[in-house]
């Protein structure tokens, strides 16, 4: 694994995040066009921030509690229950 | 105000679906969305137009989250637990699999990952599993959570780094387990 690899893969949550600078994606982005072991592991990890997204968004909240809240954004709350 | 005040309406399912993960109970998430609610109302002339709304509300029901934890700390949760360091690709590659010749999405349908991930987060000890639902459930950014949660940014990686580790781990456990087969019936 080359200095490049490692210096890569420390940046890597903060790349799929969209947390770095301008500079650092370039950087980042470059070796990921390079290096297709990388790059695989980008693919995979930002493949499980995606399932962790999809699996969790599934809840909504329940009907009673929508329309509690829907309540107290037009009238004066109820005691909670 | 009313009008106000609907800003707020808009985000119960995302507080939902995150008090759902933050005290696995339904009964228990509703309760702490509504009081995030009955909290955010009576200040509501506290929060600034033009700020994010999202934000103030999440910050509202992860400190009302912790000073429950506080009044009724659950024994089964572990403060903070240490690094593991483990990433279920390098594991998978450990073991022979062929993984630079398969999608990513082919890696997670063929062991199953998926079905598990929200019981693997809400397995994670609570300093992690917050981070962790806040940026790649509620997509907040790093500094944003820092704000919301009262900590430094370098804490949000580091607990985002070793949650996502974490989560990992539990999901290849998970994923090692005989899983039930139905039954085949009439099979020759």
């Amino acid at each position: 694994m080359g200095d490049h690899c490692e210096q890569t893969m420390r940046n890597l949550s903060g790349y799929i995040d969209r947390e770095l600078s301008d500079a650092d994606v370039r950087q980042v982005k470059a070796h990921l066009d390079d290096c297709p072991p990388c790059d695989k592991v980008f693919e995979f990890q930002a493949e499980m921030k995606r399932l962790v997204r999809k699996e969790c968004c599934t809840d909504d909240a329940p009907a009673r509690l929508r329309e509690w809240v829907r309540q107290l954004a037009t009238e004066k709350p109820k005691p909670a229950g | 105000m009313s009008s106000d005040f609907s800003l707020f309406e808009r985000h119960v399912d995302a507080l939902y679906r995150s008090a759902l993960r933050l005290t696995r109970k339904p009964e228990d998430a509703e309760d702490l969305v509504q009081e995030t609610y009955l909290r955010a109302y009576r200040y509501r002339n506290r929060f600034k137009p033009g700020t994010n709304e999202k934000a103030w509300l999440f910050t509202i029901m992860t400190n009302v989250f912790r000073n429950r934890l506080r009044q009724r700390p659950a024994p089964e949760d572990p403060i903070d637990a240490p690094g593991t360091d483990f990433s279920i690709y390098d594991q998978l590659r450990r073991e022979g699999m062929p993984v630079h010749l398969m999608s990513p999405e082919e890696i997670i349908v063929d062991r199953g990952f998926g079905d598990e991930v929200k019981h693997a987060l809400e397995e994670l000890p609570i300093p992690m599993r917050m981070v962790v639902v806040l940026v790649d459930v509620e997509d907040f950014s790093y500094k944003e959570v820092a704000s919301i949660l009262g900590i430094k940014i370098g804490t949000v990686m580091s607990r985002l780094h070793r949650g996502r580790q974490a989560l990992q781990k539990k999901l290849w456990e998970y994923s090692g387990r005989p899983k039930a087969r139905p039954v085949a019936v009439g099979a020759h």
